[in-house]
């Protein structure tokens, strides 16, 4: 009795033991369940679920208003197993049809041997849906994406383009490549399309009516440095893989230098103005050509016997200039042009920026045509920055084509100082009398009081420089008291015709261009017309 | 006792088993719907993607201006931005203080005292309450 009750209590013992270890065990796991679903619920559960992004690698690029520049699209690259098919022939023919791929090279390639063939790239969705209801076995896609430029040709230099793999090849996509790739949101260009078509339309216009050989354009915000519009003629056709006949991918506007004439003439008033080398009603002896050894420096047409210096300006007398120029010297011309930037490449987001080329020797000689624009050539981006540079009140801006949210008026006092407020109000003044007493008159748009210099340059040839082969270009402000934006247009080589009388200079080719581009964007970008300056019979006919 | 609480566990355990069956089937087409919407919200992203490209493309203004040129009967007028906000005159001033009126940015002579004093309470002031 007595071992049989100690084997019960023993028994008993044990029984109590595993009772309480299985009681432990199930408060642990029942107060797990309480944590994890009551207490502790996880939020983030779906998130390992979560689909990546369904954007490809790069943002989207827009304009400063948001419209869409380049995207990347979803597209399947389409493969096949030959061995696969039923009847290769019939697959051929339906694939072909459907992907547009070659019939020919498709029979070709599902006769070789190969295990596995490529039927065609860059298939958007709908395509693909039409190759699912071809019904054959043997297919595969593999997915990828493709950027495309809904816009096409317009702003096909300023954008750039990628490879195949999503990288950068030239342009924006090359310049903003870091943040393009990383960014979430779609990135703002300074671009605005609509000022871009009317550049681009205007641009094409003048160069097909003087048979140029090539035409390029800018609209800068003086204040922001922001480009607006940059377009190169001929230009290309970013979504097709090959080039067309005639396109060229060479963005004149960055990567070209040009000895761009008569505009540089701005940059030697501004000088003399500044450090008062000159007054506006001194007058210059203009009659006879001014002679260097052998060279000599003449006028374009004849200006009298004598000008003052405002009308030097206005009548882009190269004797006068030189003789101004003369007057500042060699070194003090240097030292101000490199103030300006001028003689050192542009920095900015596109990557493709010449050097400018800057005589190695810097005389007299090489002074007077540098004042008057031969002798040194720069890109036509960077003259644009320098000339709103010195119009926009006289504060240094760099050209950028990133959206500047909110600095425009703030990053004015910001910039170096390159000329005072004085000279700068001056040039503006300068710049109105060339366009109302000077060369540049068929640029005047009806209220809106444009200013601007133009600029004939002989191209150098390979002895000299030809009379007959010019680089025409023209420098525009408006409103020209305030200015807010500058417009510049350069044609090459433009041949004169009927409407010009033959002539092919600026004030024939590039300033009624610049002015026709003026009085497209000015009521686009809301610059109010000054109706003081229009006369009764010009605000009829403008009035609806 | 012991037999009530061994039967009470196997029936929680059953219980359990059934309750937690339950979950994971739910959640197993829970998962399927998922995958199934979010295929179709990146089906949806896709030709949003594609439309708003060519939404871009057919809007360009390239394309409208060939299109407005081919199709209506409109010509080219010069156009004029007349006046824009900060050509405005600042709410404060009344037109007593303004020796001038800007309308659009002609200048037009002052009015006659009388003319404007009139109607006394309606000056730019008292609109500016409104």
């Amino acid at each position: 009795m007595d071992e049989n009750s100690e084997a019960t209590q023993r028994v008993r013992s044990r029984i109590s033991v595993a009772a309480i270890l299985s009681a432990i065990a199930f408060a642990v796991i029942g107060a797990r369940l309480v944590d994890l679903t009551l207490l502790n619920a996880r939020d983030d559960a779906g998130a390992a679920l979560a689909e990546p992004t369904t954007q490809g690698a790069r943002a989207d690029l827009v304009d400063r208003n948001g419209v869409l520049i380049a995207r990347d699209l979803p597209v399947s690259n389409l493969y096949a197993r030959p061995a696969a098919f039923w009847d290769s022939d019939e697959a051929a023919i339906g694939l072909a049809r459907v992907t547009g791929a070659r019939v020919e090279r498709l029979r070709e390639v599902f006769a070789s041997q190969r295990a596995y063939v490529l039927v065609a790239r860059a298939l958007a969705p709908d395509i693909r849906a039409e190759v699912m209801r071809l019904g054959l076995p043997g297919l595969f896609f593999e997915e990828g994406s493709k950027r495309v430029y809904p816009n096409g040709r317009i702003v096909s230099h300023v954008v750039g383009q990628v490879d195949p793999d999503g990288n950068g090849l030239s342009g924006l996509e090359l310049g903003l490549n870091d943040i393009v790739r990383n960014a979430e949101a779609p990135v703002a260009l300074s671009i605005d399309m609509r000022v871009q078509f009317a550049l681009a339309r205007a641009l094409a216009d003048t160069k097909d009516a003087f048979q140029a050989k090539a035409a390029g354009g800018i609209v800068l915000d003086v204040h922001s440095g922001e480009v607006l519009a940059m377009v190169s003629l001929p230009d290309y056709e970013p979504n097709a893989r090959t080039l067309g006949e005639g396109d060229s991918i060479r963005n004149r506007m960055t990567q070209d230098v040009y000895e761009l004439g008569s505009i540089f003439k701005i940059f030697t008033f501004a000088q003399a103005i500044d450090e008062e080398t000159i007054t506006l009603d001194e007058r210059f002896v203009v009659d006879a050509p001014l002679r260097f050894g052998r060279y000599s420096i003449g006028d374009y047409g004849r200006h009298g016997h004598d000008l003052s210096a405002a009308m030097v300006f206005a009548e882009s007398s190269n004797i006068g200039t030189a003789q101004i120029g003369l007057r500042i010297g060699a070194e003090r011309q240097r030292l101000f042009l490199a103030k300006l930037g001028l003689l050192a490449p542009l920095r900015t987001e596109i990557p493709e920026i010449a050097s400018p080329l800057i005589p190695s020797r810097w005389n007299e000689i090489e002074t007077a045509t540098i004042s008057y624009g031969h002798g040194i050539s720069v890109s036509p981006l960077s003259f644009a920055a320098v000339a709103g540079s010195i119009a926009n009140g006289g504060t240094k801006i760099t050209p950028t084509f990133l959206k500047n949210s909110g600095l425009d008026q703030s990053s004015v006092s910001r910039g170096e100082r390159v000329v005072s407020v004085r000279t700068s109000q001056t040039m503006r003044a300068l710049l109105r009398l060339a366009v109302t007493e000077g060369t540049g008159s068929k640029a005047d748009v009806p209220g809106y009081s444009v200013g601007g210099k133009t600029g004939t340059a002989e191209k150098p040839t390979g002895r000299g420089y030809s009379r007959r082969l010019q680089i025409t270009s023209f420098a525009a402000i408006f409103p020209s008291g305030d200015p807010k934006y500058l417009v510049f247009t350069m044609f090459d080589e433009p041949v004169g015709n009927k409407e010009s009388f033959g002539f092919a200079t600026a004030g024939w080719t590039a300033a009624p261009a610049a002015g026709q581009v003026i009085a497209h964007i000015a009521p686009v970008l809301g610059v109010p017309a000054n109706l003081e300056i229009l006369a009764p019979s010009e605000i009829a006919s403008a009035l609806p | 006792m012991i037999r009530i609480l061994n039967f009470a566990l196997i029936v929680v355990t059953g219980l359990a088993c059934i309750g937690l069956y339950r979950i994971a089937e739910e959640a197993r087409i829970a998962q399927t719907d998922l995958r199934k919407v979010e295929a179709e919200i990146n089906a949806e992203e896709n030709a949003i993607a594609i439309l708003g490209a060519e939404w871009a493309r057919l809007t360009q203004p390239a394309r409208i201006q060939a299109l407005a040129a081919r199709h209506l009967p409109l010509v080219e007028e010069p156009t004029l931005q007349l006046s824009s906000l900060t050509l405005l005159p600042p709410r404060a001033l009344t037109p007593t203080e303004e020796p001038t009126f800007r309308t659009a940015s002609i200048v037009v002579p002052k009015p006659a005292q009388e003319q404007i004093s009139a109607p006394q309470e309606l000056t730019l002031a008292s609109y500016s309450g409104m």
